[in-house]
Parts: structure tokens; sequence; C-alpha cells
């Protein structure tokens, strides 16, 4: 396209801007919404779980075991006669503050980590971005695995383990944005004038990279969510009898042909979160910061 | 009777955005003449690569031409089909970019950009292409060009870039050749080069339309001028005439703030006031809110274009009173 | 080659390498850092400490952790990665062949992944902001929002209850890596698609785009002949990462569907508590995907020639 062309579309698409972020979310992004209103009715009924439902989460009643849907037990029970609705409401629990807790972590010290090592540079910088780079070589997975083995399972040292490798990539982002940055012209003026260094970093830099930061958040907590899952499925992550929609599909499994209903409950609800911020993170990367377009 | 190269008829192209309709050409209409340069000056966003592009058929979503002719060589182009398109595309007429760093595929060797222009529309054989690339390359003044025929175009200079785009529009000697803004990201110095090249252009039988908001270079080359503003063409005229005796308000503003900068006077003299902004419809004369002789009815009603002398047009309410009395 | 590409792999080798070596020792540290003697674990608790210590001793437990790291790298270097607790096998014997099953697993993952992924990448960017766009991209949507774990049992409940094509478990020929591959490949395609969509729509934004057109090229041409070659760049990278990843391990995949790869070894290992198999594996892993990100650096160099003449 022609500059004219660009500007020309551009310019008359520009009055948008002034207008809030929901409402530029919602006029073209009307999933991104949906997805935020999904998530938050998950977030609710995480909190309002025990009130919700009757039943305990880990109320073992023999007689009632892989009981099929029904008017008492709405989406059944499971080996142990819970009851499945139960255990999922309180899994939500686990997959939501596993999903947002660690990345948030990691979101702290990627940013911390990457803006000052982005904005002072020279030795300091290139060490620490070959520990990145070291840290992103390792094979996440296995390495959560290894961590997990020595320190024992527990939400707890799933959370650790994800903040240890999760760091890397937010840094390499950050890093990137602030150098982009730091090219600006108002930063020199800063120095110049004599602006402190910190200052500038939190006055100037750290501002213009939340929208990035905000998107990243928002779509690595789908990966978040299903690396705990994947742990937890592999027994490696939440022990019973905590509720993980994970570990509930790996128990499910043994029974999943009398019971199929036991594996994908927790499987649809995982895919309907991971679903929900994904779009939710699109919408946001499409209207605060394009860059970041094609991750 | 001149046989004409390009016969532009009341071209009218809109874009369709979502705050309506935006006129980027009202009614343009232009010819050009065989062996001729014709300029289009105008500041930017008046719309003279609005008109480039719609010459070529280059206008995309949510752009288009809404009515009008354009004829090349006689045969008109706004009805033709994508294939007959892309058969004159590159043949009969062609088109330099502005950016030469960003026009050429960066992935691509500059020898295989120029060969593809053949390839396309010729059945020559490979050696033969080469050849004929190789030889367009030295003409448009690519040194060494056995050794940069397999360059990539980030290891070229700027100058040489824009060559090459210009060896490219030129490999099969096209009837028209259009320039939008050919010079403007080079340097000063490199600039005059590439004028001259244009302008060597018209002894291969080639016309040339030559788009720029740089006064001084089209004046260089040019044999008549079209001044645009808001997408109208406002005045036209043979070059000479046209700087003799400006008519436009607009025109006479653009020539003073040339002349300025060559005089020993102490302060730049400008045009008030900015480009308008063409999503808003207005009924009367686009100039009229930065213009010092206009008057009460220019707000009212859009001029014509009239014609003043032999090949000397013009669109402005006060010059027709001047005629009238 | 010149010699700064040359310098600039050598360098790159040099940081792949300390990588490796980085990773191998902590993972090291970390197993030894564990709690109680995992020999003790092994042998329960029948074992007196006699034996214990004397079996301790025989595999060099009791050294100290600098020396048997050193002791352990160098046995690599000659290959000989200890011997598995659990099986009582050299290592090597074992992690060989789960290689070469993971090796077939992640090509054939790969492969699908690769063809959908572009395919309907392609067919979105070139419907932009059609219906078929939003379904295509739609599609790749959930594809990286399902858990792999969800697609494979979905796969193995549907066509070990009702449709018997194929194989449910197990690789005893080449039919028996369709479904895994599937399941593997699913959101590696949904991440392919969405980034060739984006890679192209914005490829064709460009300015050389419109000189393309301008020569004469129809719109199916330019995408071909012009597009293309400038917005795979990004996308080979990933694919090249996405490959290293998955010789890796594709830990649920292989124990849902039971075969018998590096990923499935490693929880077997870690369930276990063997050590030298866990190791073992660690350091193959860590060793390919190190790798893996060098070569895509390097094919990412060899196709953007803007690249190619700096480091």
């Amino acid at each position: 396209m022609a500059e004219d062309e660009r500007e020309l579309v551009a310019s008359s698409n520009a009055n948008e801007r002034s207008s809030s972020l929901l409402r530029r979310l919602s006029k073209d992004h009307k999933l991104s919404v949906a997805s935020l209103v999904v998530i938050l009715l998950f977030a609710l009924a995480a909190v309002f779980a025990p009130v919700l439902t009757p039943y305990d989460y880990d109320a073992i009643s023999l007689s009632d075991r892989l009981a099929p849907p029904s008017f008492e037990h709405l989406l059944g029970t499971d080996e142990g006669g819970r009851d499945v609705l139960t255990r999922l409401l309180y899994g939500s629990r686990v997959s939501l503050m596993v999903g947002i807790v660690p990345t948030m972590l990691s979101m702290v010290v990627g940013t911390l980590v990457g803006m000052t090592s982005g904005f002072f540079g020279g030795k300091v910088d290139t060490v620490v971005m070959r520990v990145a780079d070291i840290v992103m070589s390792f094979p996440s997975m296995l390495l959560a695995m290894v961590v997990m083995y020595t320190l024992g399972g527990g939400t707890a040292n799933v959370f650790l383990t994800m903040v240890c490798v999760g760091w890397a990539g937010v840094a390499r982002v950050v890093r990137a944005e602030t150098l982009r940055l730091k090219q600006n012209e108002y930063i020199e003026a800063a120095r110049i004038v004599g602006v402190r260094r910190l200052r500038i970093m939190l006055r100037h830099i750290l501002p213009n990279c939340l929208p990035t930061i905000v998107v990243l958040f928002t779509l690595e907590i789908p990966s978040s969510i299903l690396t705990e899952s994947s742990l937890s499925f592999l027994g490696m992550g939440v022990q019973p009898p905590s509720a993980s929609w994970g570990l509930m599909v790996s128990t499910g499994r043994e029974f999943l042909y009398h019971a199929p209903w036991l594996c994908f409950v927790p499987c649809v609800a995982i895919m309907i979160i991971v679903l929900a911020f994904n779009y939710l993170g699109d919408g946001l990367r499409d209207v605060l910061d394009p860059h970041l377009r094609g991750r | 009777m001149i046989h004409n190269t390009l016969e532009v008829s009341n071209l009218n192209t809109s874009f369709f955005t979502e705050q309506g309709e935006v006129k980027v050409l009202r009614d343009v209409s232009i010819v050009v003449g065989e062996g001729q340069v014709v300029g289009i000056v105008g500041e930017s966003g008046c719309g003279k690569s609005m008109l480039a592009r719609s010459i070529m058929g280059l206008v995309r979503k949510p752009g288009k031409i809404t009515s009008g002719s354009i004829l090349l060589d006689g045969k008109e182009l706004t009805t033709l089909s994508k294939k007959e398109l892309c058969a004159i595309r590159g043949k009969e007429m062609s088109m330099v970019f502005q950016e030469p760093m960003t026009s050429l595929n960066p992935t691509m060797r500059i020898g295989k950009q120029v060969q593809e222009v053949i390839a396309i529309h010729d059945d020559l054989g490979k050696q033969e292409a080469r050849l004929r690339a190789l030889e367009i390359l030295s003409t448009v003044g690519i040194p060494e060009v056995e050794a940069r025929y397999n360059a990539y175009p980030h290891e070229l200079s700027g100058g040489m870039r824009q060559r090459v785009m210009i060896a490219m529009a030129m490999v099969l000697h096209p009837r028209l050749l259009i320039a939008d803004e050919p010079t403007t990201a080079l340097d000063a110095t490199v600039e005059t080069q590439i004028i001259d090249l244009l302008k060597r252009l018209t002894n291969v039988g080639t016309s040339v339309l030559i788009i720029s908001h740089n006064l001084g270079v089209i004046a260089q080359v040019a044999d008549f001028l079209y001044v645009l503003y808001a997408g109208r063409v406002v005045e036209w005229a043979d070059v000479y005439e046209l700087f003799d005796n400006p008519l436009h308000p607009y025109t006479q503003g653009l020539l003073d703030a040339v002349s300025s900068l060559r005089s020993q006077s102490k302060s730049l003299k400008t045009i008030r006031g900015t480009v308008p902004n063409l999503a808003e419809p207005y009924e009367g004369c686009s100039f009229t809110p930065r213009c010092d002789k206009c008057a009460l009815w220019c707000a009212t009603k859009a001029p014509e274009l009239a014609i003043v002398s032999p090949n000397h047009e013009v669109s402005c309410h006060m010059v027709e009173r001047d005629d009238d009395l | 080659m010149s010699g700064t590409v040359a310098r600039g792999l050598l360098r790159r080798l040099l940081y792949a390498l300390i990588a490796i070596v980085g990773v191998a020792a902590l993972v090291f540290a970390l197993l030894r850092v564990v709690p109680g003697n995992p020999v003790a674990t092994l042998l329960g608790e029948q074992a007196d400490n006699e034996t214990v210590e004397r079996i301790s001793s025989s595999l060099g437990l009791d050294q100290p952790v600098l020396t048997q790291f050193a002791n352990y790298m160098l046995g690599v270097l000659r290959g000989d990665f200890g011997e598995s607790f659990m099986l009582g096998k050299p290592v090597a014997e074992l992690i060989g062949p789960a290689f070469v099953n993971t090796l077939w697993l992640a090509l054939a993952a790969s492969l699908f992944s690769w063809v959908v992924g572009i395919a309907c990448g392609l067919i979105a960017a070139t419907h932009k902001s059609t219906i078929i766009d939003r379904l295509f991209m739609g599609f790749s949507l959930l594809g990286v929002s399902l858990p792999v774990f969800m697609v494979a049992m979905l796969l193995q409940y549907v066509f070990a209850r009702y449709l018997h094509w194929l194989p449910v478990t197990g690789v005893s020929d080449w039919t028996g890596y369709i479904l895994p591959a599937v399941a593997l490949g699913w959101g590696l395609a949904g991440s392919i698609a969405r980034l060739v969509r984006s890679s192209v729509i914005e490829v064709m934004q460009q300015d050389y785009i419109d000189t393309a057109i301008a020569k004469g090229r129809t719109n199916v041409q330019v995408l071909v002949f012009h597009a293309l070659r400038n917005a795979m760049l990004p996308i080979i990278t990933l694919m090249a990462m996405q490959f290293s990843s998955l010789l890796s391990g594709a830990f649920i995949t292989e124990t849902i569907f039971s075969i018998n790869g590096i990923g499935r070894l490693s929880v077997q290992a870690i369930a276990g508590r063997d050590i030298p198999l866990l190791q073992g594996t660690t350091l193959l892993c860590t060793f390919v995907i190190v790798m893996g990100n060098l070569v895509a650096d390097l094919l990412y160099s060899v196709c953007d020639p803007r690249v190619r003449k700096g480091a």
C-alpha cells in the first residue's frame, strides 16, 4: 500500500483511538469480550465454590461411585463417589491460580531483568541474555519434572518451577522493547537534561512497555495452565486428594470406557478456559500492540 | 493531430471507509502526448499517488475507481479484465515507485528481478533475457553490471536501487512510464542524475508521467505541468507558461514558496493552513480556507476548469471574473 | 563462508556447548539434592546399611559431587552414560532405540503440522476478513487451545470404540504412528497456521508487492514468487524449533499411546527414581533442543540474505 493509502485509512479510523480500551475491544472483537466474561465466570465459580455446591470435594462415598450425570450429581461422580462438579469447581481454583500467579511472577521477574538489561546494556546485558538463552533452551517440561522430582509434588513447587522456567522468554521480549524505546529521542533528551536513569526507566520506558507486557501475560496464561495440567496428568503436579483438572483427567483415564465423562468434563473445562484466554489475548494484542502480531 | 499516449477523462476514485466515502480524485482529466513528459505537482495528500495507482490499476480495497475513463494508446483500461491488465502492466505501461528500498524484493537478486519482467511478457530464452537485463542495467548507469547483477537490494545505494527500478520499468520499452516521486527518497546529488535519466527516456519513444511535490525537480524535465489540489486539477499549462503566468492562487503560492528560497528575502513564504480532510465533503472551492484572493461565493460553488489560453486551463472563480471584466 | 560468518558460527557453537554442559550440571546437582539415598529407596526397607553403603560406593555416589560430575561427563564422551538403576542395562542401550521411536513420531507429527498448518494459514490469508478466514483461524485457535492429552484420548476413544481403522497403542508398524502424530501435530499446526496467516498478510502489504503487480504478475504469481519467500522466514524458524521440541519428548502422547520413546522413558525414570537414566535422557533432550535452536538460527541466516552477510 502506498503511504497515502495507509494514512488515509488510518486517519479516518483515528477517531477510534480516544475511546476506552473496553469499547475498542468490544467493537471489533466481540469474542474477546465474551471470553473475558467467561473468565470472570470461572473466577467467580472458583471463589464461591463452597457456596455453589453442597458437597465436599473430597467426600468419599463408595456406594455412589461412577454414577452418570443426574439430578443429584449434575456431572456424575468419580471413582471415589465424589461429586465431579464440585471437584471441577475446586479444581478451577488450582488451575486459575497456577495459570495466573506464576505467570504474573514470571512477568515481574522477566520485566525487571529484561528492562534493566536492555536499558543499561554492556557486559551485564550480554551475560544476562546468555543466561536467558540457556534457560530458554531447557527442555522445560523435562526440567519441570526434574525439579518436581527433587522437591516433591505439590502446588507451591509447581509455581516455583514455572517461574524459574518462564522468566526468560519475558525478559527477552521486554529487553527488545526496551532497546526499541531507548532509541527514541525523548529518552536521550531526558538523559541530557539530567533525569536519573531509574526515573527514566519507571516513567518513560515501563509505561510504554506495558501494552506488550499485558498482551504477553494474557497469552502466557493458557500455556501455564496447560503446563500445570500436563504435569498433574503425569502425576507430578498437584497431588490427590486436591482437585486439579489435570489430575482428574489422569485418574479418569482408567475409566475411559465405563465413565467417559470423568475424563472429558475436565478436558472440556481446560479447553474452554484456555480458549477464552487465547481469544482475550488475541483481541488485546490487536488493539494494544501490533508489534507482537504473529506470536 | 498529436497522438496521445495517455488520456485520462473525468476520473473519480474513492475510498470507502467506516467514516463514509472519501473522494481522493474528483473529475481528474490528464493528457500525455506521445514523447512528452508531463508533471503532476501538489502537496502530500492531494491525490497525486492515487492518480498514478488508478492508472496502473493498483488501487486496493477499500479504494476503487468509481467512474471515468483511462485510455492508453486509445485502449480503455477501466473495463479490462484482470488478465488483460496484467498483460499490459510492465510491458506497455510501467511504474517507478517512491521508495526503492522497500519497493524491491529483499530476498531476490536484482538481476533476477529485472529478468523477471522479460520472463513475464516475452518468450526469450534465459540467456537472451539475461543479456537484455544486463544491457538495460548498464544503460541506466549501473557500474560494473556483471558483478552487480547478483547483488541483493540492500547491498546497493539508494540511487542505484532507483536505477534498478527504472531498468525494470524500461526493459520492455513501454509506451508510458509513471514515476511516482522518483527522487524524494534520494540525496540531492543523485536526484539530478535520476531526473536526467528520466528525461532521456523520451528519446526511445516512451512518454513519462512524473509525479512530485518538488516543483524544482519537475520543472527541469516536464513539458506540461498539472497542479493538483484536494483531488482536483486546479491548473495545468505548458511549463514555461505556468512559471511565467501562474493564475491559480495555489499555484502562485507554490511558486512563491520556491522562489523565496532563492531570493534574498528574510522570510520563507508559505501557504497558510493545511490540506483539507478529504473525508469531509465541501461544496465550494477546496482552496478557499487558505486563499487570500477568494470571494464569498468561492465557498459555495466549486469552479470548473476553463481555458485561459492555448495550453493553459485554470479552475478558479476569481480568474474567470477577471476574464469577464 | 566469510570470516565473520565462520566466527559467528563458532561463537554460537560455543554457547550451545556451554548451555548443554550447564543444564547437565544443573540436573546432576538437582538429583543429588534429593533427601535420602536413592539406593536405599530402591533396595527397600530390608536392606541393611552395609549393603546400601557397599552398593552406593560401587556406584560412586559417595564421592564429592564435582568429581562425580567430571567422571560422568568423561564417560559421556566415551559413550558411557552409566547404568540404569531400574533395569540394570546401560543407559545408552535404552535411550538409543527410544530416541529412534521418538524421531519417527517427531517426523510424522511435523509433516502433518507443516502440511495442515501452511495450507490453513495460506487459505486464511488469501481470504482475509471473510468467513473462510474466521473459520480457519477459529480452528487454529482450537488447535492451540486443546490440551494434547485431550486430543490424544479423544482419538484413542473414538478409534478404539467405534472406528477400528487404526491401532491405538504401540507402534508395531507405521500405522501406529498416525494417531499420535495427529494428536501431537494438531496443536503445532494451529501455531503454524496463525503465524503463516499473519506473516503472509504482513508481506502482502509491502511495497515490493506493488512492484510485482506493476510488472504484470497475477495475484497467484505474486503470492508464489514474491510473497512466500519473504513470508516463510519466521515460519521456518518456528518449524525448526517445534521439531527439536518434539524430539525432546512428547511425554504425554507417548504415555497415552504407550510408545516407547524418550518422553515416556523420562517419565518412567522419574517415577522409578532412576538417576542415571534420567540424566541420560535429560542430556540427550537438552542437546537436541540446543542444536535445534542453533539450526533454526542458521536456517534463518541462510534464507534471509540481509542477515547472511553480517553475524
